[in-house]
């Protein structure tokens, strides 16, 4: 009896499992719906937790517009002075925690306003985890807003005033905004794309005025090459997101002044890559690299690039130039005992008599909507004071969000815009062509852009044959995705 | 009625066989097997069938998927970076050879009476304990201009000038990358050969040696055909491995610069390109092309290692034809 109970039980057991195992291979067709649904609506899966904060979220909102608490409407130094509380903020600057430049500058707020304490916490794997607290509900009161739906914004977070009056104070006010236009985060510091060089080493070439084309350019990195013994141009080809991450970054506005070029006319473009002839689009911003290196104005073994090791050598006037976004900035200053030569220039790519740059904010700062009115105060007057005030985003060589706070940033002349997003419709096409084509540009493609510079150290490949190569790749990739060809 | 009487027979019949030694046997095996069986099938081949089912379609991690059939593997066959990948292991597969000669002759050596024996065994050996990617890290320094071995060469008398650039110079930097994986795998090669060696009876030595073999033809004739298995072992997950060699391109040269073996370049097609398909299908090739290179080993070890069993196995028809003969004759007579 007790044998034909167990072997009962392991037939069973067998059965389940075997079930489950026929269930799981059914998957794989199952699992389309839900993973298409997942490219076209990008957040949808924090729709169920949004549902649970929403009815707290519509009852707090109401008292704070009613209060007129608005971001300009606060004299820093002068209103909320008596208010005591104490606000929490969570970060993801958990560097900045551990060397003392946050609680300095709490230290230094709290000189203006020594009512207001603030709390912070830095969070290691901000990206996800802040998600998981933003749900939760129970995260403070100031918070980097993480990446959520823009519908979801007033369920969270206390809105600063409208983007036109915001736009007054700070730039790219538009980055966090509803439907009704009211903006609800503020950078921290923004991002910039342009290039990073030392100031001595190509003031020691002689180089006094900033390149501004690729002819220039390459001039200016040929000067410090014969009159300094820096690298003139160093790749960090080895690390390889340094390559396609980097390079790619420059495309669209940059090269070629048309801010709807990336993310609508290039999918549907026959020859992205041909020569203008004049210095400008993405035929010019590759031919930059491929020049550099024929010409033996990088790296002598790029094989061997280091990362870690490419930042005190470009602090100790080791290294001229490298193409890197401007997040880069405060790592080069930090790394050696000359923060003061690292400057950061424009792309040197001029279209029509005018550079352009591409820029946006890092992460941006939120106010919770479920704090109490004090508290929104108190969050309210610490943001402005740490947007205007405090001068964090300089010291991180950013970008400047604040348009009255002073900044070490020059740009002057550039024109500064943002490559505009798709056309409703047309948000996958990108990513389909990209791996049709396997360039993979701003996803990962660090192959083609390593291939440049093999092609131009070894004289394998002519630049005309890589770009030929890439507009057949780019071609048939149209056309096996069937994506008209308009330009 | 008579059906009813029938099952009922056979259900006894079933309890009986059940309960018979016979049945115990074949319960408590199925019952010993199903949990490893179950945990093999959902585990590798559940997974493995999955991956040959996606290899018909175009698909990627997430979005919709599309059959088209044999296209995959016409892609494997007609792209130049896929099968020009497999090239790359023939550098592995010399560096293979290198290696098993290496920690033959190292264990041969070991295996006798060797002052510190024990502590070059350990030297040898360690490498292999590192983990690959702390490997990759150390020689990507180790091979940078002007650092660790070009140091090494010029107090050796070489001028930097003549050293070339061990990853840059395209026509030497997979000698380079194979280096390494030498460096690591043949302390590992060479402890699994001495063991074996070990277990050769001494005596054989002794006797050998009363004979008049030298050390060379006691290799030869007692050493190798004693551990010809594990020698064939080590050969056959050389070259296999040598055919999915990944860790010493992917992190020093990250595949870069011309060092792109088959697997790095699948990594790069099924990772940064999203083509799953057409990945799984370079999968599913290189495992052909994997079980091919065993069979074919095996061949040919066949080939080599048959003399002592087959010779012997002839002798003894022939003895025993003789004997029959013989005894025939006797018979005859």
């Amino acid at each position: 009896m007790k044998l034909k109970k167990v072997l009962a039980l392991t037939l069973a057991a067998a059965m389940t499992l075997s079930l489950a195992a026929c269930g799981g291979s059914d998957d794989g067709g199952a699992a389309e719906a839900p993973a298409a649904a997942d490219d076209t609506g990008a957040d949808e899966t924090e729709a169920p937790a949004a549902d649970d904060a929403a009815d707290d979220g519509a009852e707090a909102e109401a008292p704070a517009a009613a209060s007129g608490l608005t971001y300009a409407s606060i004299n820093l130094g002068e209103d909320y002075k008596d208010l005591t509380t104490t606000i929490k903020f969570i970060h993801h600057k958990t560097d900045r925690e551990e060397d003392g430049t946050i609680p300095d500058l709490i230290s230094k707020f709290n000189e203006v306003y020594p009512g207001i304490t603030v709390e912070t916490e830095g969070i290691t794997d901000y990206a996800e985890d802040s998600l998981l607290r933003l749900s939760a509900g129970d995260w403070g009161d100031v918070m980097f807003i993480p990446a959520i739906d823009a519908a979801e914004l007033p369920t969270y977070f206390v809105p600063y005033g409208t983007v036109d009056e915001m736009s007054e104070y700070v730039n790219f006010a538009d980055q966090w905004k509803d439907a009704a236009g009211n903006c609800y985060g503020i950078g921290y510091m923004g991002n910039a794309q342009g290039v990073l060089y030392n100031k001595k080493v190509f003031a020691d070439a002689g180089v006094t005025e900033l390149p501004k084309t690729p002819d220039e350019f390459i001039a200016a990195l040929q000067a410090i090459k014969d009159n300094t013994d820096a690298i003139p141009l160093y790749t960090n080809y080895a690390a390889g997101w340094t390559m396609g991450g980097a390079w790619d970054g420059y495309l669209g506005a940059i090269t070629n002044g048309d801010e709807t070029w990336l993310n609508q006319k290039f999918i549907h473009e026959a020859e992205p890559f041909k020569d203008h002839g004049d210095g400008t689009g993405p035929y010019a911003l590759y031919k930059i690299l491929y020049d550099a290196t024929a010409q033996g104005l990088i790296e002598d073994d790029y094989t061997t690039t280091d990362w870690e090791g490419c930042k005190p050598m470009i602090n100790n006037g080791e290294i001229g130039a490298m193409v890197l976004g401007s997040w880069a900035v405060a790592q080069m200053k930090a790394a050696g005992d000359n923060p003061d030569d690292i400057g950061y220039m424009p792309f040197p790519i001029t279209v029509n008599g005018q550079q352009y740059a591409t820029a946006g904010p890092d992460y941006c700062y939120g106010i919770n909507a479920n704090a109490s009115d004090d508290n929104k105060a108190a969050a309210m007057v610490f943001v402005k004071w740490m947007v205007e005030e405090s001068g964090w985003c300089d010291l991180e060589g950013g970008y400047p969000i604040s348009k009255t706070a002073p900044t070490s940033f020059v740009f002057d002349g550039v024109n500064v815009v943002n490559n505009v997003t798709s056309l409703p419709g047309e948000e996958d096409i990108m990513n389909e062509l990209n791996s049709e084509s396997e360039l993979s540009f701003n996803q990962g493609g660090d192959a083609k852009v390593q291939r440049i510079v093999e092609a131009a150290a070894t004289g394998a490949e002519t630049y005309e044959d890589i770009m030929a190569d890439w507009t057949a790749a780019w071609n048939a990739a149209q056309e096996e995705c069937g994506v008209e060809v308009l330009y | 009625m008579a059906a009813q009487a029938n099952t009922a027979g056979s259900k006894k019949g079933f309890m009986q066989w059940a309960r018979s030694r016979k049945g115990q046997q074949a319960i408590i095996i199925v019952a010993f097997m199903i949990i490893p069986l179950l945990l093999l099938f959902t585990f590798t081949y559940l997974p493995f069938g999955e991956m040959v089912g996606f290899s018909f379609y175009k698909m990627k991690y997430v979005g919709k998927r599309t059959f088209v059939g044999w296209k995959n593997y016409a892609s494997v066959f007609s792209r130049k970076d896929c099968f020009g990948a497999l090239k790359l292991s023939l550098y592995y597969m010399g560096g293979s050879v290198v290696q098993l000669a290496l920690a033959l002759y190292l264990a041969t050596v070991l295996s006798f009476k060797v002052k510190g024996g024990n502590i070059f065994k350990g030297f040898m050996f360690f490498p292999y304990l590192i983990n690959g990617i702390a490997i990759g890290f150390i020689f990507k320094f180790f091979y940078t201009r002007g650092f660790v071995f070009d140091t090494v060469l010029q107090w050796c008398g070489f001028q930097l000038d003549n050293l070339p650039y061990w990853l840059k110079d395209q026509s030497i930097n997979n000698i380079s990358l194979v280096g390494t994986s030498v460096w690591r795998y043949f302390g590992q090669n060479m402890v699994l050969f001495i063991g074996a060696i070990m277990s050769v009876d001494s005596e054989l030595y002794e006797a050998a040696m009363l004979d008049g073999a030298n050390r060379f033809e006691q290799f030869r004739y007692i050493i190798l055909p004693s551990i010809k298995t594990i020698v064939t072992l080590n050969v056959i997950l050389s070259i296999t491995g040598s055919l999915s060699a990944f860790e010493p391109p992917y992190v020093i040269t990250s595949g870069a610069n011309g060092t792109g073996t088959y697997f790095v370049v699948m990594n790069e097609i099924a990772h940064t390109q999203q083509k799953v398909g057409l990945a799984s299908a370079m999968a599913v090739v290189l495992l052909l092309i994997i079980f091919a290179a065993t069979i074919l080993q095996k061949l040919f070890f066949k080939y080599v290692f048959r003399s002592a069993e087959d010779e012997d196995f002839g002798a003894a028809k022939k003895r025993e034809k003789q004997l029959a003969r013989y005894a025939a004759r006797k018979a005859g007579r």
